[in-house]
């Protein structure tokens, strides 16, 4: 049991021995949000006190310590929904399907993120908030696909067994197409004849305290990542047990 | 191999007493040619750089139409489970709804391109562009058809199988317009467009060929 008491739903299958990652991950509830909390509080002060302003940007630069991460964690949520969408196949476990469907929606709110920081940022930078560059269209043809995933998820029922194989089919399709996406948009926007090529990757490496705030801020948010796919999780499971003791007691009034 | 040329044989022989649905789709493609010159005047300004775009997008939006159509008329009267029942293996039936989705597609394909060389006077039946316009539709065939059995039980399925099918199609898009436009003489740049389609048309056959057992299984 965890340390805070709260419940661990799927901690451990019934039949089988809970195994080391199973334990692990019961304990969840009492590591990820303390641990959360501390490095959210020193992103924070990181981000806005301790890192230096940049010199030409200024301080909108500072939303590096946001976008970045955010990106990071983005195709850390992708992975799980990839990972747990192959496990829904080969084992046609139900819980697995609830850890995609939660890991899908968290990292479509990080891909959001990533685009909405970016533009903000682009504003004052570029001049614009939008540019088709081909780093920014991929992410955004990868919004269309996890969220077209979850757009399709909505039609079905949490406890719909096909329509969960036929989910995980789409995201593995979904995430084998995103190396594809970054090859053909690359190609497109960079050996394409074009006025003029905004590279906003190419600057000079960074300072040691940024970098530092930058690791930080990764550490922060990827544990926040977690935390929300570990909660939409579980909230998906209940869901799916809701349903299915809605199932008996609709079975059992009729018979 | 017998299975798969069953199910061929099945869906064509089908398709040939249902005229309906692939005489629907070549119609659509064709007035969406006509839309299309009208909407960006084709014929009046040097139509080269938009004809591929064109094109491709008509071939894009017929092939759903098509694909489409064909599953809902299986899931409408149960043959597709039916088909699933016999003993024939999975990636056979998958082969032969491919097979006979590519030489529906295939057969608008061409009819447009003669349509678009009507209408344009610029030659586009060439060997160059009907190689490009095959490797692109075995890519594109492919994932419709897996995509199609997994958008077939939905409610919302017209709606729901372009919005599956038209992000993951982003790089067979950029591909194929790109391959066609530059054998068209377009400044396209350098990069090897027919081999990107060619590396998509085998990721997604073989991708879905894998797949497919698992989504129809029981």
């Amino acid at each position: 049991m965890s340390a805070s008491g709260a419940p661990t739903a799927f901690a451990a299958p019934a039949p089988r021995r809970p195994g080391a990652l199973a334990r692990l991950y019961g304990r969840r509830w009492g590591v990820l949000p303390p641990l959360t909390a501390v490095g959210m509080f020193a992103m924070i002060a990181g981000a806005v006190i301790a890192a230096p302003r940049e010199i030409v940007e200024g301080e909108v630069q500072r939303l590096m310590y946001i976008h970045v991460p955010s990106a990071w964690s983005a195709y850390l949520s992708f992975t799980i929904v990839f990972v747990a969408s192959i496990v829904v196949l080969w084992r046609r476990d139900m819980r697995w399907d609830a850890v995609a469907r939660g890991a899908a929606a968290v990292g479509v709110l990080f891909t959001a993120l990533t685009l909405a920081t970016g533009a903000i940022w682009g504003r004052p930078i570029w001049g614009v908030y939008w540019t088709w560059d081909a780093r920014l269209t991929a992410t955004l043809v990868l919004l269309l696909i996890f969220s077209v995933y979850l757009l399709a998820r909505s039609v079905a029922g949490p406890n719909d067994e096909q329509g969960a194989r036929y989910a995980a089919v789409f995201a593995i399709i979904g995430f084998l197409d995103i190396p594809l996406i970054h090859m053909s948009v690359n190609w497109w926007r960079t050996l394409h004849p074009q006025p003029l090529i905004v590279r906003p990757l190419d600057r000079p490496a960074l300072p040691g305290e940024m970098l530092l705030v930058l690791v930080i801020s990764a550490l922060a948010i990827s544990l926040l990542a977690l935390w929300l796919i570990s909660l939409q999780a579980h909230a998906e499971r209940l869901g799916q047990r809701a349903q299915s003791l809605q199932a008996r007691i609709d079975r059992g009034e009729r018979g | 191999m017998s299975a798969t040329l069953a199910v061929l044989r099945k869906d064509l022989r089908l398709a040939w007493r249902d005229r309906s649905g692939w005489l629907s789709a070549t119609a659509f493609a064709a007035i969406s040619v006509l839309i299309y010159s009208f909407a960006f005047d084709l014929a009046a300004q040097p139509v080269r750089p938009l004809l591929p775009g064109v094109l491709w997008t008509t071939f894009l939006f017929a092939g759903i139409f098509a694909g489409a159509h064909s599953f809902q008329r299986e899931a409408e009267q149960g043959t597709f489970d039916a088909m699933l029942l016999s003993p024939a293996p999975a990636t056979a039936i998958y082969l032969g709804k491919a097979l006979s989705h590519m030489l529906a597609l295939l057969v608008i394909e061409v009819a447009l391109l003669l349509l678009a060389t009507i209408l344009f006077s610029t030659a586009l039946l060439t060997p160059d562009l009907a190689l490009i316009v095959l490797v692109g539709t075995v890519g594109y065939v492919s994932l419709t058809t897996l995509l199609s059995t997994l958008g077939s039980r939905a409610r919302a399925r017209a709606v729901l199988l372009p919005a599956l099918a038209l992000p993951l199609l982003v790089p067979l898009l950029i591909a194929a317009v790109r391959a066609t436009g530059a054998s068209l003489g377009d400044p396209v740049g350098t990069a090897p467009w027919t081999l990107l389609l060619l590396v998509f048309g085998i990721w997604s056959s073989a991708g879905a060929a894998l797949l497919f057992p698992l989504v129809v299984e029981r």
